[in-house]
């Protein structure tokens, strides 16, 4: 009863892109309610910040001024926020209440192409939300053109930590209010303590290996290192950092997910 | 030698203490169409969702699935790019319109864009759905959706087309148009399995019928072979209070078989001239003299308390 017919399924890259592709049509089918605030939450921040704050912190951090320090910052905790909402709220609402996953695991995908196409997903929304960010940094001049553009691209690799990390945790979530905890508990510390708002060397010393922990710390340190084109040996280590969290904290996301969707 | 599409070996499958599925196995003939009907938590959904790899089969490691000439436990791929599957609930994606459902479906099955334009068009045609192709999916009413789902199940022309509940909670005018449709994709070799409550549709779309309860295959056969063999060919409903011990003499209750609950009484027996002297001698209470049919057959093999899982 074999035919050769069926052994044309599609390749794994192919199965992949299709699962990217089905995310991208429904997110740019609103392209504006879904394209606009990512321009909006940098201006609004770096408004606020510009014309307040900023007068009253006149010390340079790490050789940048606030708005550029903080600037830099930005670029990354876009991607992570993004990344975070679309594989906790976004993939819990997929899977359980719109039964989206149902429909497309009839389709030629396993279970596993389905979250890979997930997780590069949320990586390209990290790059696109980065983006925006870069766009407004530059208009108001604060980042300088050539260098920053490699940001995005950090962008994309924070996305995928931060999105192998949100399907991990959704992966044991029964009720969506779960997730209260891990924004409130994880993401938020996070954008204090690894290097957003203020260095982290001002952090006291029992805190510092805390932030050395934390996955935003090194997208961050990288990000900054890009843009203002200063290069150290040390941040092969955050690369290492992110390549080993992703691989990692994805294997068991994969694998934990896999679960609650063939059972 | 017939060709079957599906063979089913002893498979069980069970979710902590339930057992949905137990040692169940059947066939489905290539080209013919299979209903599973049974009640609510009888193991239907679970069984089909296990020829298609949504569901691992049982881990005691007994039986054997092969559906196509593939096992989906190793060649899942393969089995669900030859088969189309409209699941029990309407997955659709609501934020996009009718075509563009399609048009991202038809991506999961690489389908080159023109190949898949053209096929859309067919698909929205033989569904009757042409003059929605630009609609939102919250516009369409639940027959359409349901017609949707089926156009987006059969995408890729599929060898194998596995429906969960199609017609459940739709009208009469849109039962009959999915049941025409389905008909005539039979006729153009493509197997069908599919599950129902409604014994109407198991009588009118299936060869063969394999009625579950409580995890476990209980009857199967053809339509007409259940009636003939499980049940007597007439009844007679009477509804009211009337008690059957004061119309009937021991003999006439001797030839019978009676099915109570609180409000109606069923009187089943092959020969119809002794149902009907007996409605004859009925006082005022309401009845109806009928032909058996498959709920008769699917409550006699079921039972009639619900369970704890209905």
């Amino acid at each position: 009863m074999k035919d050769n017919r069926s052994y044309l399924y599609p390749p794994l890259a192919s199965r992949l892109f299709s699962v990217w592709f089905r995310h991208t049509r429904v997110y740019t089918k609103n392209i504006f309610s879904n394209g606009l605030p990512p321009f909006l939450e940098p201006l609004l921040f770096l408004a606020g910040v510009g014309l307040g704050l900023a007068k009253y912190i006149t010390q340079s951090m790490e050789g940048l001024t606030y708005i550029e320090f903080l600037g830099t910052g930005l670029l990354m905790t876009s991607a992570m926020f993004t990344a975070s909402f679309e594989c906790t709220f976004g993939t819990f609402i997929r899977m359980e209440f719109e039964k989206v996953y149902d429909g497309m695991l009839a389709a030629p995908l396993t279970a596993n192409n389905l979250i890979i196409g997930e997780i590069i997903w949320a990586g390209t929304k990290g790059f696109f939300f980065s983006f925006a960010v870069l766009c407004v940094l530059t208009c108001f001049g604060i980042i300088s053109l050539p260098r920053g553009l490699l940001a995005p691209f950090i962008g994309f690799f924070t996305g995928l930590m931060f999105s192998v990390m949100a399907l991990l945790v959704t992966s044991f979530v029964r009720t969506i209010n779960h997730f209260n905890f891990y924004f409130t508990g994880f993401i938020s510390p996070m954008f204090f303590f690894s290097g957003v708002v203020f260095p982290i060397s001002n952090l006291p010393a029992y805190i510092r290996p805390f932030a050395e922990i934390i996955p935003l710390t090194h997208s961050v340190r990288l990000t900054r290192a890009v843009c203002a084109g200063q290069y150290h040996w040390y941040l092969l280590l955050d690369m290492l950092y992110i390549i080993v969290f992703i691989s990692v904290v994805g294997f068991f996301a994969v694998k934990r997910l896999k679960k609650r969707l063939v059972f | 030698m017939t060709q079957f599409a599906i063979t089913v070996k002893n498979i069980s499958k069970s979710f902590g203490k339930v057992n949905a599925v137990r040692d169940l196995s059947f066939e489905v003939e290539a080209n013919a169409c299979y209903g599973f009907l049974g009640p609510n938590g009888a193991g239907k959904t679970t069984m089909m969702k296990m020829l298609y790899g949504k569901c691992t089969r049982g881990e005691n490691g007994g039986g054997s699935i092969n559906v196509l000439g593939y096992d989906p436990a190793n060649n899942e791929l393969a089995i669900k790019y030859l088969s189309g599957v409209v699941p029990q609930d309407n997955n659709l994606d609501e934020e996009l319109d009718v075509i563009s459902n399609l048009m991202v479906y038809s991506r999961f099955y690489a389908l080159p864009r023109k190949a898949a334009t053209s096929r859309i068009d067919y698909l929205l045609g033989f569904m009757e759905l042409s003059d929605k192709r630009a609609a939102r999916i919250r516009e369409l009413s639940g027959g359409m959706q349901r017609r949707l789902v089926i156009a987006r199940a059969l995408m890729n022309n599929p060898k194998l087309l596995i429906l969960d509940e199609p017609t459940t909670g739709l009208d009469p005018q849109v039962r009959h148009l999915i049941w025409d449709k389905l008909r005539q994709l039979k006729r153009h070799g493509t197997t069908i399995l599919l599950t129902t409550h409604y014994m109407e549709e198991a009588f009118a779309l299936c060869d063969t019928i394999l009625i579950m309860d409580k995890g476990a295959g209980i009857l199967r056969g053809s339509p007409a072979e259940l009636l003939t063999k499980n049940v007597e060919k007439y009844v007679l409903e009477i509804t009211g209070s009337q008690t059957l011990e004061a119309i009937a003499d021991d003999a006439t209750l001797q030839k019978v078989r009676i099915d109570r609950t609180q409000e109606t009484t069923r009187v089943y027996c092959d020969d119809d001239q002794l149902l009907s002297n007996l409605a004859g001698r009925l006082e005022g209470a309401r009845y109806f003299l009928r032909q058996s049919n498959l709920e008769d057959v699917f409550l006699k093999a079921t039972g009639r308390a619900l369970n704890e899982r209905q």
